[in-house]
This record gives structure tokens, C-alpha cells and sequence, in this order.
């Protein structure tokens, strides 16, 4: 108390004319306050120019953070795109999974661009698509990963058709040391990774990524194939041999205003039913080496003006041994090459508007094919080819156009004409806005088109005896319109709603040209339509770190008058995590998908929707922040559950999936 | 790969950890946002007499002089070549930054520091206090206070707005926040705010605190609803704030030039950026009394200044 006294008496020398001050007089300390104030607002520190928040892009975007991926407890890219609303995943015939994007799903899931730091990755030239070696990515070492729904050739060029899946990996500043992390769970799945990052003091930067994953696969049930059902001897009834092993390599280099990246991938697989309508055993093997390489470098010319430069090589190759019989094997195997450069110039026309150009230039080619057959992997012998040695020559010219001309109105205009010395060019334009019209509430619109290029194999498919390739083909093309609302109703909370439409023409297909044998043509075309409805909610105060999001799809997909095969019509994402402190926080989501139909003429029931749950219990940040621990079961009620087959297996009833799962996961930081 | 072999993985890359040799000149680059603003000249000036206690040599560049500022700014460091570059302000630290290089990186007085990009071998001294800190002497001074409302500008103060939650939420206290665009936003911000919180906490966030116009409209929103304002600087208190912990400006000068000097000597004690060392706890007693709120008395003794009501004459 004698300390209150001495500190009210010193005090009372500084005096109030009352409790709150009515006015404000002059006022030295405050001016030279506010004074320091003003000349810290003259500086805002972005990342990045082009940087866009996501409630500012005309684009439907979701943006999936590292921190998501954890509550998540995903073990890999899959499991990450399946929350996204309007992307599904099912379990193709080969192996690989097909990524269906707004009701719209191939098998080769062709029509999604996947880029990993702002690079293509459909390196395969033989049949497009990246989901070879990319379905099962590790997710350890991604930063970001935001999916673009809606097409995205205005920019990105080819094959940016349905959606744009950019996946951004740590770098250097993020590592900052050491980061190492091990997971273990059913199907005797192994990840390894370890990671390594480090700014030097002369501005050099290096980031190293390796992952390792090993699997036996799901082991589900095959009850049947085209031999047992005629009663012949075969593998059927048995289990498919989706064993899956791969390991793969990143790089990021910088020095100064150069950077140098890339990403290497081997990738062996089994199958999951084969090639064929033969079961598979395990002597059915799958072989891929993908790598890019890429220089890049930053000039800035001035503050408002800066080109970046790039050149890159992209290499892909298959060397695969799929058995088409009892006692038939075929071997085949290529490389891809796509060598090319690109070059964009951003012109910061004021804190409103950026102009950004570009032009781009890419050789890619198609050599050292391997054709050979026999009644076992180990005696083959030569065989006819299947595929051709191609080339192909493409450039680009793109410009787009970001202006704000108001505080609450977005404007985005861009265009790109791309010309292949093959097929010939297309143009593909993209516009919209971004209106914010009640303080937290935005309406967005945009119309856009892309085109998917044709893929070798389909120009140039020989000796095979019932398919035909077709070298006249036009790319295929996709008009959208899309608009929504993103609306931020209370703190916490934000909802978004997004009708969207697309015509999709010219689609590649395989049309009948002569009793059982068909050729690869432009024919036919597809309308999707749908609703996408998203909400999160962020808590706060005692609950901070918690959250509660949903999102649900209705879904049109109509070609020829009837709801395309093998794609629900709804599905729904229901996610909580609840954060029990700083440290531990637990994590569940519903996924329910409705109903798929069959193809026509195909007279199996419709394959049955289902409900599934996750849980998850994730620990962050312990023992000094240098460890996290993570535990999570998957269809926790062990529901038995179906992917589609396609009609050509209706024998096999459907792809049974997983049951119930286990993954335990420690990461580690030094 | 069997488990060894990750082993000798994680082995071979952790013999990558070879830091970065020391050191040893003493050549100090003070680059100073604006001079005239008397923050960043009280750091500059006291930063300046402990290195010259400790016989160090500097050189100052101060932005606010110069037309052709980050072109001279270039030539200087390319010339003068020094040890260390220490910037006072946003604006200095940024434009230092492009073109330091190699230079070891000192920064002060920057607004919501966790926005910069910050580089391997740049330290600083933060602007803000713990807040961790500032709340849980908030809820030793306040037992009643659970809900804590704040505005901020995304752009300058989202991160330390996220830290202040997060530090919030460990002790127990809610923190409401609502973002403002421009000042323009302030008096709806406020009417939607000020109902939902127990008290009002005044953050350096320069678009809140654009001018003398919006400190008036922030303590005129906050008498008529009767909550009580809590401020980061004792300026504040004149005008009606109940309680503010200041962070002490000249003693942020001091702790750089210290910071600097065990930079040189390669001692660089742990973290990146020191929150500053000194602070003054303001009280204002006629606030408190008019607004009858909940003191816990036994914290009077953590304060370093009462100020009382004034006598109407």
C-alpha cells in the first residue's frame, strides 16, 4: 500500500480534467506517435504482387494449408483432394486413381493440370494426365495446395481443363534445418522422409526433399473375371496386387535472383485388376521415372516492372509388364521429353492494376519405345509396336489483366492463343469479376474456356487390332460460366455458394468405325452443371484452433440425354477438429457420397452411396516444438464399401475398398 | 529402405549444420526510415552512445534525406561494405534488405515484425511487447476481464493480431477482433464491436490509428458504452485509456546496439527477434474509478505511474 500511495502521489502531478478526455488538445507524445504511425503505413509488406487472397480471386479456389494436412492426417495427395468440394477419387482398373472434378471423370483423369511449384506435371505424352506417379504423392513436404476449379488455359495453357491442382512444397526458409518424419499403418504401409533447408549469408538458399513409401496395397477381393466366369482356370476369385513402392527426390537451388528445382520420382506398382479382363497376379509390374528440371530467374528492371525467365526439361518414362492372359504377358514401355522455355513480363501498372505476359515455347518428343510379348516376364520376344516415335512443336502467347478499380470491385481480363505444329491453334480467353457489393459479402462471376490436347497415343495408336488412333484430331474444349457468393456473416465464419456450368465439346473418344473395331475421334459432348456449397467456421477464444466445416455438391453431368456413368449425382464433406490445447487436437470427417449409375446398356444396379468417418488425434509441437505425433483411423466403422467398375468388367461386381485402416505418423524437426 | 538406412540418411544430412564463419570487423550501417519522427530518432541516438562506449565505428543513412534513397542506399552498402546493417522502420529494414546480401541484419521499430521476410542471420527487436505478457498482466489487473476486443488492418497487423489470439486463448481470455479497411470503417467497426467485449485494447496498428480523428472516435465509442481502453503506449492515457504498458523507446536503442555488438562477437543468444526490454505500466486511477470497474489491488504495487483525476476548478 505505501507503494500505491507514492505511485498515486507521483502520479497525481500528471491531471485529467476528467475520467475520459472530451476533446483532444494538443498533444506532443500523440502527434509524435500518430507522426511514427504514418511513416510505418507508407510500407506494406506483401509476398508477392500477384498474390491474390482467395476471397479476391474470380476463380472458385480452395486452398488446402500444411496445417490442414496434419488435422487431416493424410498419407497422401489423394487424401487430400478428397475433401475438396467437387472432386471425388475412385479406384481405376490399372491402379491409379481417376480424380473427378465436377461430375466429370476419365480414367487417365487427363483434364486436371497438376503442377508442382507452378509446373506442369503431364509429362506423359503417350496418354496426358499426371495421376501416374501423382495420385500417391507424399504430403510430408507441401507447404499449400490450391485447387482452381474451372478452367485455367487463359494462363496455364493445355490441359488445364476441369481444374488446376498446384501443390506448393517447403522451401528453404520454411525447413530452416532439419525435418525428418516416419509413418507406419495398415496394409504394411511404411513413408519415410527427410528434409533439409538452409539460407545462406550470400543469398544462396537450398532445399532437399526425400520421401520414401512402401505399401502391400488394400488387398481387396476380385470375385471374378472374364476366365472364371466361363469357368476357366484363372487368378479369380482372388485379391488384386496393388503393391505400390516409390521414392522420389526435390531439389531447390537459389543464388541470388537464380533458382534452380525439380523433382525426381520412381514409382513400381502391381495392379489393381490388370490391363485386361484377366485378373492380374503378382507378376503384372508397373515402372515410371518422372523428373523436371528447371532454371528460373527474377529480373526486376524496376519497382514496377519484373520478367521472369525459365527455361525447363521434363522427362517421363513407363516400362511396364501387364498380363493379358493366363499365360500372356506384354511388355511396353517409351520416354517423354518435353524441353521449352517461358518467359513473363509483370508490369505493376499502379497499386490497382497488374499486367502480366507472357510467351511460351516447348519441343516434346517421344522415343526409345519397347513392344514386346510372351507367355511369361521372363520370356519375351519382340512384338509388333503399339505407339509411334513423335514430335510436337508448341508456343504460347498470354496476357492477362488484374484491376481494382474500385476498393470492392475486382476485374480479371486474359486471353491465350497456343499453336501446335500438329493439330494447329486455339485461343482461349477467360473474364470476370470479384464485387464485393456489402461490406463481407463478394460476388464473383466468370466465363472462361480450355481446350485438353491430344495426346500421342491417341494421334498414333498402331497394330492394335481394335483401336485406331487418329492423326486429325482437335484438342478438346471446354466453355464455363460460374458464379457465386462468398459471404463472411460473423466472425469465424465463412460460406461460399457457386452454381457453375460447362459445355465440353469435341470430346475425344473411341467411336465404333467397323463391327469391334473403333477409332480414336472428336465426337460427342458432355454438360455439367452443378452447385457447390461451402462453410467453415473458426472458433475463438477458449476453442481457438477449433473449426467446423462442410461442404456439399450437387452435380449434372449429362451426355446424350442421360447422367453420365459412374459419377454420383451428391456428395458432402462434414469436417470438425476439435483443439484441446496448444498441443493435442482431434479430428473427424464424414465423407457421403450418393448413388452413380451405369453406362447405358450396362444392367448392374446403381452402385450404392455410402457414409464414412475419420478420426483423427494429432499432437503438435511438443518436446520444445520439435515433434509432432499423429494417429488416425480411417472408416473407423469398417464399412465395406464400393468404387464403380466399369461396364467392360461387369463381371467383377464393383472395386471393394478399404476397410478399416490405421496410420500412426511422427514428425520430427532439428 | 530398412530403418538404418533412413538412420544414416538423417545423419549424413544433419553434418549439412555448418554455420557460417564469424566476423570481425566492428563497422556498424545505421539506416534510419525518417529522422525527423521522433521514435526512430530516440532508438538511433541511444543506439549510437552505447557503440560509442564501446568504440565501435558507424556510419548513418537516413532515408528522409535523400530523393534517390535506395540508389544511394545501394552504393553506400556496396562501399562502406559493412558488418552489420541495423535499420530503424519498416521502411528502412525493407529497402536495406534488398540489398544486403551477405550483411548480417539488425531491425528495430517495425511495425508487426512477423510480416517481413526474414532472413537467415537477421535478428531484431520487436516494436510490441510479449503479448502473452501484457495479457496475462491484464488478467492480474482485471480478474473479471474475459472478453478483449480489438481493431486491426489485415495487411499491417494480421499476424500479430493471430499471436495475441492464440497467447489469449492459452490464458483463458477471448479476443474479438474485427479488421478495418481505412479509418473510414472505424465508427461501424466500433458500434459492432464494442457491445460484444469487456474491454478495448489499442494496438500500433497505423490504418486504426491514422490520426488524431480516429483516437477521438475510438475513446468517444468507448465512454459512451462505458468500457474501459487499454492501450500499448502511455500516450493514450491522457485520453482516457484506464491502463497501458509502454514499451520503452529509448531502451529499444540500447538493447540493438547490445543485440548488434553480441551479433559481431557471434553470441547471438536464442530467437530471432527480442521482444524490447523495458516497459512502463500506466495507470490511469480516475478512469478506473469513474467506470467502477474490478481492480485487483494487490497488482498496484506492479505499477510504475497512477494517474489521477485532475481538480475541476
Amino acid at each position: 500500500m505505501i507503494n500505491y500511495l507514492r505511485t498515486l502521489l507521483v502520479g497525481a502531478l500528471v491531471l485529467n480534467s476528467s475520467a475520459f478526455a472530451k476533446s483532444l488538445e494538443p498533444n506532443d507524445d500523440l502527434e509524435r506517435e500518430l507522426a511514427y504511425l504514418a511513416a510505418e503505413r507508407q510500407v506494406v509488406v506483401t509476398a508477392s504482387k500477384m498474390e491474390e487472397h482467395v476471397d479476391k480471386t474470380i476463380a472458385t479456389t480452395t486452398v488446402i494449408t500444411q496445417d490442414d494436412i496434419a488435422h487431416i492426417g493424410a498419407r497422401n495427395l489423394i487424401d487430400v483432394l478428397r475433401l475438396v468440394p467437387g472432386i471425388g477419387i475412385t479406384q481405376t482398373q490399372f491402379g491409379w486413381r481417376e480424380i473427378e472434378v465436377r461430375g466429370v471423370k476419365t480414367v487417365l483423369s487427363e483434364k486436371v493440370q497438376i503442377m508442382l511449384n507452378g509446373h506442369p506435371l503431364d509429362h506423359n505424352l503417350q496418354n496426358a494426365g499426371s495421376a501416374w506417379v501423382y495420385d500417391d504423392l507424399p504430403v510430408d513436404t507441401i507447404k499449400r495446395v490450391e485447387v482452381v476449379r474451372g478452367p485455367g488455359s487463359a494462363l496455364y495453357g493445355a490441359n488445364a481443363f476441369l481444374a488446376v491442382i498446384n501443390i506448393i512444397t517447403l522451401n528453404a526458409k520454411d525447413l530452416n534445418g532439419v525435418q525428418t518424419s516416419a509413418g507406419w499403418g495398415s496394409f504394411d504401409t511404411q513413408q519415410y522422409r527427410a528434409s533439409w533447408g538452409k539460407q545462406f549469408d550470400n543469398s544462396a538458399e537450398a532445399a532437399v526433399h526425400f520421401n520414401f513409401t512402401d505399401t502391400d496395397g488394400i488387398n481387396s477381393p476380385i470375385p471374378a473375371d472374364s476366365l472364371s466366369a466361363k469357368g476357366l482356370n484363372s487368378s479369380a476369385p482372388g485379391k488384386s496386387q496393388l503393391t505400390e513402392g516409390r521414392y522420389d527426390l526435390e531439389w531447390q537451388l537459389g543464388y541470388q535472383d537464380f533458382k534452380l528445382d525439380g523433382r525426381y520420382i520412381n514409382k513400381k506398382a502391381g495392379a489393381f485388376f490388370g490391363a485386361a479382363t484377366v485378373l492380374s497376379d503378382d507378376r503384372t509390374q508397373q515402372d515410371y521415372n518422372d523428373y523436371f528440371l528447371r532454371l528460373s530467374r527474377a529480373w526486376k528492371i524496376n519497382d514496377n516492372f519484373t520478367v521472369d525467365t525459365q527455361v525447363f526439361h521434363d522427362f517421363f518414362s513407363y516400362d511396364n509388364i501387364w498380363q493379358t492372359a493366363s499365360s500372356q504377358f506384354i511388355r511396353t514401355g517409351l520416354q517423354d521429353t518435353r524441353t521449352g522455355g517461358e518467359i513473363q513480363a509483370n508490369y505493376h501498372v499502379s497499386d490497382a492494376q497488374t499486367l502480366i505476359s507472357g510467351f511460351s515455347y516447348a519441343k516434346e518428343q517421344q522415343s526409345n519405345l519397347i513392344d514386346q510379348a510372351g507367355p511369361d516376364p521372363a520370356h519375351l520376344t519382340a512384338a509388333l509396336p503399339s505407339t509411334e516415335e513423335r514430335r510436337r512443336e508448341r508456343w504460347g502467347v498470354y496476357v492477362e489483366d488484374v484491376w481494382d478499380p474500385l476498393k470492392n470491385l475486382r476485374l480479371s481480363l486474359g486471353a491465350r492463343y497456343d499453336r501446335y505444329n500438329d493439330f494447329g491453334g486455339t485461343f482461349n480467353p477467360r473474364m470476370g469479376f470479384n464485387w464485393e457489393f456489402i461490406k463481407n459479402y463478394s460476388l464473383k462471376f466468370s466465363y472462361g474456356t480450355a481446350y485438353r490436347a491430344p495426346a500421342f497415343g491417341e494421334f498414333g495408336l498402331v497394330n492394335n487390332p481394335v483401336l485406331l488412333g487418329n492423326p486429325t484430331l482437335k484438342p478438346e474444349e471446354v466453355k464455363t460460366f460460374e458464379t457465386g457468393v462468398i459471404a463472411h456473416p460473423v466472425s469465424g465464419l465463412t460460406t461460399q455458394a457457386t452454381y457453375y456450368h460447362s459445355a465440353i465439346n469435341q470430346i475425344i473418344s473411341q467411336v465404333h468405325v467397323q463391327a469391334a473395331i473403333s477409332q480414336y475421334d472428336n465426337s460427342g459432348s458432355v454438360i455439367a452443371e452443378g452447385v457447390e456449397l461451402e462453410m467453415r467456421y473458426d472458433f475463438d477464444g477458449n476453442l481457438q484452433g477449433s473449426y467446423v466445416s462442410a461442404n456439399h455438391v450437387l452435380q449434372h453431368s449429362i451426355q446424350l440425354g442421360r447422367q453420365l456413368a459412374d459419377v454420383p449425382r451428391q456428395r458432402t464433406n462434414l469436417t470438425a477438429n476439435w483443439a484441446f490445447d496448444n498441443t493435442w487436437s482431434s479430428f473427424a470427417h464424414v465423407l457421403i457420397k450418393g448413388d452413380t449409375l451405369r453406362d447405358l446398356g450396362d444392367t448392374r444396379d446403381s452402385v450404392p452411396g455410402y457414409a464414412l468417418l475419420d478420426l483423427g488425434l494429432l499432437g503438435k509441437n511438443m518436446f520444445g516444438k520439435k515433434v509432432d505425433v499423429s494417429f488416425n483411423v480411417y472408416n473407423l466403422f469398417d464399412k465395406r464399401y464400393y468404387d464403380p467398375a466399369p461396364a467392360s468388367l461387369n463381371f467383377v461386381g464393383d472395386y471393394q475398398m478399404a476397410g478399416r485402416a490405421f496410420f500412426g505418423h511422427v514428425s520430427l524437426k532439428f | 529402405m530398412k530403418m538404418i538406412n533412413f538412420c544414416k540418411l538423417l545423419v549424413l544430412l544433419a553434418a549439412f549444420f555448418a554455420t557460417p564463419g564469424f566476423a570481425e570487423s566492428s563497422k556498424v550501417l545505421i539506416v534510419n526510415s525518417d529522422n525527423t519522427v521522433y521514435r526512430y530518432e530516440t532508438i538511433a541516438t541511444e543506439f549510437k552512445k552505447v557503440l560509442q562506449q564501446n568504440a565501435y565505428q558507424w556510419t548513418e543513412f537516413n532515408l528522409d534525406r535523400h530523393a534517390n534513397a535506395e540508389e544511394e542506399l545501394k552504393r553506400l552498402i556496396q562501399q562502406e561494405n559493412p558488418e552489420l546493417i541495423y535499420s530503424i522502420g519498416t521502411k528502412a529494414y525493407s529497402l536495406a534488405r534488398i540489398h544486403a546480401h551477405n550483411k548480417k541484419m539488425l531491425f528495430s521499430a517495425v511495425i508487426n515484425w512477423r510480416r517481413l521476410d526474414i532472413d537467415a542471420g537477421t535478428y531484431g527487436v520487436a516494436n510490441e511487447l510479449s503479448s502473452a505478457q501484457e495479457i496475462s498482466l491484464l488478467r492480474y489487473f482485471f480478474p473479471t476481464i474475459k472478453k478483449i476486443g480489438l481493431l486491426y488492418n489485415d495487411k499491417f497487423s494480421r499476424e500479430y493480431v493471430e499471436t495475441i489470439k492464440k497467447d489469449a486463448s492459452a490464458l483463458g481470455i477471448n479476443i474479438v477482433t474485427q479488421s478495418v479497411n481505412d479509418a473510414q470503417e472505424i465508427g461501424e467497426a466500433l458500434d459492432q464491436l464494442l457491445p460484444k467485449i469487456d474491454m478495448f485494447w489499442i494496438i500500433s496498428d497505423p490504418i486504426v490509428l491514422s490520426g488524431k480523428d480516429s483516437v477521438r472516435q475510438i475513446f468517444q465509442a468507448a465512454e459512451q458504452q462505458k468500457k474501459p481502453v487499454y492501450a500499448y503506449s502511455d500516450v493514450f492515457i491522457e485520453h482516457g485509456a484506464v491502463l497501458a504498458i509502454s514499451a520503452d523507446i529509448a531502451t529499444i536503442g540500447r538493447q540493438s546496439a547490445n543485440l548488434a555488438m553480441m551479433m559481431d562477437k557471434d553470441k547471438v543468444p536464442g530467437g530471432t527477434v527480442q521482444v524490447p526490454a523495458g516497459s512502463t505500466i500506466t495507470l490511469n486511477k480516475c478512469v478506473l474509478d469513474a467506470l467502477q470497474l474490478k481492480f485487483n489491488q494487490d497488482a498496484l504495487d506492479s505499477v510504475n505511474k497512477i494517474v489521477g483525476c485532475a481538480k475541476n476548478d
